[in-house]
């Protein structure tokens, strides 16, 4: 399955036209929570068509403050009214002194944060009644690392015994800025833990900083490592592309999700052939 | 000597500091020339929202005043919602609640950031049912209004000036109802007599036929009632039934 993060921007477009077809797509659900109108039944239209998965920007799971419970109760009927398969969050934090940020911060790499995440991650397993995926967030600064991010990543999933959401752009990223190998870095992640892959593109803005915009299409050494990837997972993972700004035509996005699913194709024949 | 939990805390606080006051105070392992973007990207979500949904205001101050506000907000005030959509209604509650310069400027100011939220508001709320038909007729059958509707009272033509026309002049008092198309879902505005406010509140305590209608304003109104009221009252019901205000007639 390849899909696509359903946006306002293109949303008209794209249900009433045949132009773009993916084979789900993906919302989070503090976009759309108590929401009415004009954009609930869009939503509807679309949720007609196409499978939902959910990724949450909100929850903000490695937060100094309080999980916000209220809000994930909506989040979890959120889920249940629209049939969701997936929820998704980031492993990183977004609020702080109770003041929302509305962006994703990166979380020190340390012992203790990876008790206070996962005991978080927990929780929200245990109200939402299953497991979620966690994403690996790309950052531009550490702070006050005691440990590498691998080292910090795998202890959150151990701990937690949640799913990976593998953003393989964040990982390119994170190797660019931080200066390691992407593709060793995957190997040394429990692949068995991969639910869902996030595909997008992004900017190189210095010469040693690259951002993760969603706002270009995939780079052709994400698609490398994507092919990477697909190589090492013997299940079928569904994969979404995220486009956030600078939206193309949709034929453009389509030719992504082509490109997308014949990498994966590459991996069935290959499992087909051997098996 | 403080916890590695505390001191995790106060890494992330001072993170989170920087991020909305853009005044930096050095935390262990961070790479200053690059969390500079965390400031960036932070302020730009916030202002890119706050435009969004407050275009007049935009469009009335200048590019200092804007941006001084938006500062202003951004760091002295806790954002509540985790909802980035509904984030701009806390900026007019910190308006409200704390001030600022602006008002004495533009005294129409904070009821023009109160308009422009409620747009908002209507155009995103929860759907509000209400049982009725659309076949009947406007003389004779009880009246069901558009439950997604707002009515209020503001003390300057927000509705019919660009702000920048507004004046001190304009002061008076301007009744409005503003509600959503159930079709098109978008936003849309009346302008009321007080009468007409008060026959808006009848119909959304409960459907009611229009003679009855009528009686009841005139009575609230202490003016007698004559035909000429009901044939101006029907006037004003079947622009409503166009509109959508009124959705129909009870079932």
């Amino acid at each position: 399955m390849v899909g696509i993060g359903f946006r306002k921007d293109f949303a008209d477009q794209f249900l009433n036209s045949t132009t773009l077809h993916p084979d789900f797509i993906e919302v989070s659900p503090e976009n759309w929570i108590g929401v009415g109108g004009y954009w609930k039944k869009m939503l509807y239209k679309a949720l007609d068509k196409y499978p939902l998965f959910t990724h949450g920007l909100s929850l903000s799971l490695g937060s100094p403050d309080e999980l916000d419970l209220p809000f994930l109760k909506k989040t979890k009927q959120f889920l249940k009214d629209t049939g969701a398969r997936l929820f998704s969050e980031h492993l990183s934090y977004a609020k702080c002194d109770n003041a929302h940020l509305y962006d994703l911060l990166p979380m020190p790499f340390t012992e203790e944060a990876i008790r206070h995440v996962s005991q978080r991650i927990r929780q929200v397993q245990d109200v939402l009644g299953d497991r979620i995926a966690i994403e690996i967030v790309s950052y531009y600064t550490p702070v006050a690392p005691e440990m590498d991010e691998i080292e910090f990543v795998n202890g959150v999933l151990e701990l937690a015994d949640c799913r990976l959401l593998l953003d393989v752009n964040n990982v390119y990223v994170n190797s660019f800025n931080h200066h390691y190998d992407a593709k060793a870095f995957i190997d040394a992640l429990p692949l068995d833990r991969i639910r869902y892959i996030h595909m997008a593109g992004h900017e190189q803005v210095e010469e040693d900083l690259i951002l993760d915009t969603h706002g270009q299409p995939i780079a052709n050494p994400v698609y490398d490592l994507f092919g990477h990837v697909m190589s090492k997972l013997n299940d079928e993972v569904p994969v979404l592309l995220e486009r956030d700004f600078n939206i193309p035509e949709l034929s453009e996005l389509q030719q992504e999700l082509d490109r997308l699913a014949s990498i994966k194709a590459i991996k069935r024949n290959t499992y087909a052939i051997a098996g | 000597m403080p916890s590695p939990v505390s001191t995790i805390s106060q890494h992330q606080s001072a993170l989170a500091r920087y991020c909305r006051t853009g005044s930096y105070e050095p935390i262990p392992g961070v790479r200053h020339r690059h969390v500079i973007r965390y400031r960036e990207l932070v302020y730009n979500v916030v202002e890119d929202i706050l435009q969004s949904a407050y275009p007049l205001t935009y469009e009335l101050l200048s590019s200092a005043e804007w941006n001084d506000l938006v500062d202003r907000f951004l760091s002295e005030h806790s954002c509540r919602s985790p909802q980035v959509w509904r984030m701009p209604k806390e900026l007019y509650d910190f308006v409200k609640k704390e001030g600022t310069p602006l008002l004495s400027q533009y005294p129409f100011l904070l009821e023009l950031l109160y308009f422009e939220w409620l747009e908002v508001e209507l155009f995103m709320m929860e759907d509000k049912k209400a049982s009725h038909t659309s076949k009947g007729d406007a003389a004779s059958d009880a009246l069901v209004l558009n439950p997604e509707h707002i009515l209020q009272h503001f003390h300057y033509p927000l509705h019919r000036k660009t702000a920048a026309q507004i004046s001190d002049e304009d002061k008076g008092d301007y009744f409005l109802v503003m509600f959503r198309h159930p079709g098109s879902g978008s936003v849309q505005f009346m302008d009321l007599s007080p009468a007409l406010v008060y026959l808006v509140e009848q119909l959304a305590i409960a459907p009611v036929r229009v003679t009855e209608l009528a009686k009841e304003v005139c009575d609230a109104l202490n003016v007698p009632f004559q035909d000429d009221t009901l044939s101006d009252i029907l006037t004003f019901i079947n622009r409503c039934l166009d509109n959508k205000l009124i959705l129909g007639f009870k079932a």
